[in-house]
């Protein structure tokens, strides 16, 4: 195709778009919303892995090990700790350790009942932390299967409540993204439809004189794109803006969240780039598929 | 050239259009094409254009054998012929240069051809200084002119023209004729369809009139213009 029939036709379309403008305006809108709702589910889902993923890299698993283990067994334990693929932190927590630092945590009270105790009650252990807070049963099983462990003392119900968490808002993530692209498709579709309708006589004139399908679809692909790339431009500007806001209301209560080992949120930094590529490639390739479908439907060329 | 073979065709809900029609119409010929309402003729039309395909029998135009024709084909096969229709069928927000212009730069043509194809073609039918007039401007004679224009702006082999002087004031139908005639003398085929027997009676000329789906006379006549 030559540079000015190229010219030509991303000029009608944009003519296209302007003389049916009202009903542009309003897919432009509608696919706007949509891609501004998948974006959001896209960052809260995004924000809720990385939380649950700092809490489980905060979850302790203690390996306690049999009173009266010799020395090389105990290191042996460790070596082995360090060989499972779902452990990536071993320390070692020496019986003495564990009972200072449980006198600086008694109360008066209950240091006076421990007064008459002259010896350790309390066992060397291993303080380990796993990758994977969805394979904790299946860690804690192997570890307690290991020579020298008396017992493994493991968060399980807090495990089980985070994999939960973040099984629902993926399947959520996943079900509202599929819904409103097909929103989106349906929208672009349709203007299409629309526009084709509008200029049906000057199709019909064009296919009299011998225009191929390309020649004819362009302008409606061009329409679909502009509208597509339009609404990503908007979604990302109103998401940066929401998003940035939410961020410094949120930075406050980022310490308080961190006592309980939860991380604070994204910084708009480390996610415009992914954000800005991901409304771009939805927004044209929703509004390109969807263009080229309804015309190759409703065109009869 | 055109020929149709024992052509037939039904439409889906049953209604049988065509029924075994054989016409040849050799390179360089006119004819005119006769018949009432719902005889044939505009099913004959869009089996020419592939707008339809026989459900019985071949049909060639222009050396295409449309029962065969791959659909990628078909804006090939149009570019070999002009239409013209009732109707005008005009873009009313382009000039008359533009609505001719059109018909080139949909078939990708060179924009130094186009600029100086379109006026070339625009005073053969006489529009030259009406070309940035819009259709509005024009009177259904010039309108029709200019459909003619944009028709023979791709230099086709074959001119079809569907009732082209239906919305025309009598007077300026003999002119549309003429302009036909005319180019018909340049060597293009020129299949005319028409109700008006005043028109066929004064030109004369092969007369194909078709009945019930079916040609039921195919002679040429002699015209009133050939006996002055």
């Amino acid at each position: 195709m030559r540079f000015n029939s190229f010219k030509y036709l991303v000029k009608q379309g944009f003519k296209s778009l302007w003389f049916n403008r009202v009903n542009a305006f309003a897919s432009l809108c509608i696919v706007t919303v949509s891609l501004l709702m998948v974006g959001v589910s896209m960052l809260l889902s995004i924000n809720i892995t990385k939380m649950i993923g700092s809490i489980e890299s905060r979850n302790e698993v203690i390996v306690m090990i049999t009173d009266g283990t010799p020395d090389n067994n105990v290191t042996l334990l460790g070596q082995q700790l360090n060989e499972n693929e779902n452990i990536f932190e071993v320390n070692f927590y020496s019986k003495e350790d564990a009972w200072l630092d449980m006198q600086t945590e008694m109360t008066e009270e209950e240091k006076s009942l421990f007064q008459f105790i002259d010896e350790n009650p309390l066992p060397d252990a291993y303080r380990v932390r796993v990758s994977d807070i969805s394979e904790l049963d299946k860690t804690v099983a192997e570890i307690s299967a290991l020579n020298s462990v008396d017992l493994v003392k493991a968060p399980n119900d807090f495990a089980s409540v985070l994999t939960s968490i973040r099984n629902v808002s993926a399947i959520l993530f996943s079900a509202v993204t599929l819904a409103l692209i097909i929103v989106c498709f349906v929208i672009i579709s349709n203007t299409t439809r629309t526009s084709v309708y509008a200029r049906r006589k000057e199709i019909n004139i064009m296919r009299y004189v011998g225009a191929t399908k390309a020649f004819v679809e362009i302008p409606f692909f061009v329409e679909g794109m502009v509208i597509g790339i339009l609404s990503s431009a908007i979604a990302f500007g109103l998401t940066w803006l929401t998003y940035t806001e939410v961020y410094k209301m949120l930075s406050a209560d980022f310490q308080t969240w961190s006592i309980f080992g939860i991380s604070g949120i994204i910084s708009w930094n480390d996610i415009a780039l992914y954000t800005g590529i991901a409304y771009l490639v939805c927004g044209s390739l929703l509004s390109a598929v969807g263009s080229v479908w309804a015309t190759r439907k409703h065109l009869n060329v | 050239m055109v020929e149709l073979r024992n052509v037939s065709y039904t439409y889906p809900n049953g209604q049988k259009a065509l029924d075994h029609v054989n016409l040849k119409l050799n390179d360089g010929e006119f004819a005119f094409v006769v018949g009432n309402s719902g005889a044939g003729k505009s099913t004959l039309i869009k089996l020419l254009l592939k707008e339809l395909t026989a459900t019985e029998g071949e049909v060639y135009v222009n050396g295409y054998n449309l029962n065969k024709i791959k659909k990628r084909k078909i804006p090939h096969l149009r570019r070999t012929i002009g239409v013209v229709f009732q109707d005008f069928r005009l873009i009313p927000n382009l000039t008359v240069y533009d609505n001719i212009a059109f018909a080139l730069r949909v078939i990708d043509a060179p924009q130094k051809y186009i600029r100086t194809r379109v006026p070339y073609v625009i005073s053969l039918v006489g529009l030259t200084s009406k070309a940035k007039s819009y259709p509005s401007d024009l009177s259904g004679g010039e309108q029709q002119r200019v459909a003619l224009a944009r028709a023979l702006v791709n230099d086709p082999k074959l001119i079809i023209a569907d009732e082209p002087t239906g919305n025309v004031d009598p007077a300026r139908s003999y002119e549309i004729v003429d302009l036909l005639k005319a180019i018909n003398e340049c060597g293009t085929t020129v299949l005319m369809v028409t109700h008006q027997h005043e028109l066929i009676r004064y030109f004369g000329g092969r007369i194909i009139n078709i009945n019930t789906g079916s040609v039921v006379f195919d002679e040429v006549i002699g015209g009133a213009d050939e006996i002055q």
